[in-house]
């Protein structure tokens, strides 16, 4: 892990970095640090993907391409191309990519306590009303989407500790967790999120940092749990943490 | 004829998840399909950075060509394909207008091409309708914000020189991207624009 993203201030200021980084606004070494936390962050890989679809917008202008440039496009690869023929068909597997290397193994203790949890479904509308959550632009997606009845809510609690936090998770996939009430934790450690996605296999969905508020994660598809779990500083990859874990179900 | 005709309703009708899959195996059938759906944005694009027709042709030819070649650069998880394509286009006229000698010649034609002014916007319904949502959320913006956004992305200046440009702290431009995008985003949604979605 790059030197710049050991303590819980350096991990403030590179994700102070994110939006200039998926602007291609920041110079090389600082693109590289950036590289760098994003291969093991998926909370931060998550904000940058959101900032490039932001960006992905500012871009659309309606304009058409030149008539002719198809024609150049099409001149190139076809001098590229292998005759067709099935024979020859490149087989592409979307299983191999790197952003896979958040994935990882299940991790047995987290299924069997999100299926342990007696966790019920919380009312939507019960962590509406957070408008004083610290980020307003955040605070106002979220309180859209746990007002929004088809998103998904509930509650992570711990063996180990009163607190507990909320989570919300809209139909985009787009989730929210309300974490200021868990307890600040020492330097060098940090809460991490994971998810319990359809196939059984657990997810690192984000870093929260040692001292979270609202939170933002984004998913793909259904989830049917969700742990907050205690880590070692910059987090791991896979193998989260059992002790004092916090988890809820859907 | 017919079979072609049919192959192409197929790509017309595909995602685009589907499309780049296509691509992997060969069918140009399904690259002129991402061609047609995104060459535009792209071509646009690149011609704002760089105001240059020619080259905006070049670097669009340059990442369509790229898919063509490596369709497993795209990752479905992680964004739209129109989002991966206008980031490549971004990234590739950066590069350029970072070489001195392609920031001098920008400059010269921003200043000749201002008095033009005008971009195009029209064409679609849906375009005008996506285009006036983005001009109404930059307008929600806190004016340093969205000057340190329009520096960074239509300018391609880093944030250190856009900070230069603005005369403010670097950290604080850096910030106010962030929390520019991050106001964007929040404004685009609750007008209804489906972000990250095929």
């Amino acid at each position: 892990m790059d030197d710049m993203a050991g303590t819980p201030g350096d991990i403030y200021d590179i994700d102070e970095l994110l939006g200039a980084y998926a602007l291609d606004a920041v110079d090389d070494d600082e693109r590289d640090r950036v590289d760098d936390y994003l291969a093991v962050n998926p909370r931060a890989q998550a904000e940058v993907q959101a900032h490039r679809e932001v960006a992905t917008m500012l871009a659309f202008t309606g304009m058409d391409a030149p008539d002719d440039l198809w024609g150049r496009i099409a001149g190139e690869i076809g001098e590229q191309a292998p005759p067709p023929g099935p024979e020859l068909a490149k087989v592409m597997s979307f299983d191999e990519h790197p952003r896979r290397r958040g994935m990882a193994a299940a991790a047995p203790w987290i299924v069997s306590a999100a299926a342990a949890a007696v966790i019920g479904f919380v009312a939507i509308g019960l962590v509406a009303d957070r408008a004083d959550a610290p980020n307003e632009p955040i605070a106002s997606a979220f309180e859209t989407a746990a007002a929004d009845r088809d998103s998904v809510t509930t509650v992570l609690v711990s063996d180990a500790s009163e607190a507990s936090a909320e989570a919300v998770i809209d139909q985009d996939g787009h989730g929210f967790v309300v974490a200021q009430d868990l307890p600040t934790l020492p330097d060098g450690q940090t809460y991490q999120l994971w998810g319990v996605v359809d196939d059984g296999q657990v997810i690192s969905l984000g870093i929260f940092g040692p001292n979270p508020e609202l939170e933002t994660f984004t998913v793909e598809g259904p989830v049917s749990a969700l742990a907050i779990t205690i880590e070692e500083f910059p987090g791991v990859v896979s193998d989260g943490n059992p002790e004092g874990a916090f988890v809820g179900t859907f | 004829m017919q079979r072609t005709d049919d192959v192409r309703r197929e790509y017309t009708e595909a995602s685009d998840a589907a499309l780049v899959v296509s691509i992997g195996r060969y069918q140009q059938a399904a690259l002129a399909e991402a061609y047609r759906r995104h060459a535009g944005a792209c071509f646009g694009l690149a011609k704002r950075l760089l105001n240059d027709h020619s080259r905006a042709e070049e670097i669009v030819q340059e990442v369509f060509v790229r898919l063509w070649n490596e369709p497993n650069r795209y990752d479905p998880e992680r964004g739209t394909l129109r989002s991966f394509l206008l980031a490549h286009t971004h990234g590739r006229s950066v590069d350029l207008i970072r070489a001195d000698a392609s920031r001098r010649n920008r400059e010269e034609k921003e200043a000749r091409q201002q008095a033009v002014g005008g971009y195009d916007i029209s064409h679609e319904v849906w375009d005008l309708a996506l285009a006036g949502h983005v001009r109404e959320a930059m307008e929600t913006l806190q004016p340093g914000e969205r000057e340190a956004i329009e520096l960074a992305y239509f300018g391609g200046l880093t944030y250190k020189e856009a900070a230069e440009r603005l005369g403010e702290p670097e950290g604080t431009v850096k910030s106010r991207i962030r929390s520019g995008l991050k106001r964007l985003r929040v404004e685009l949604v609750q007008a209804g624009v489906s972000m990250g979605a095929d």
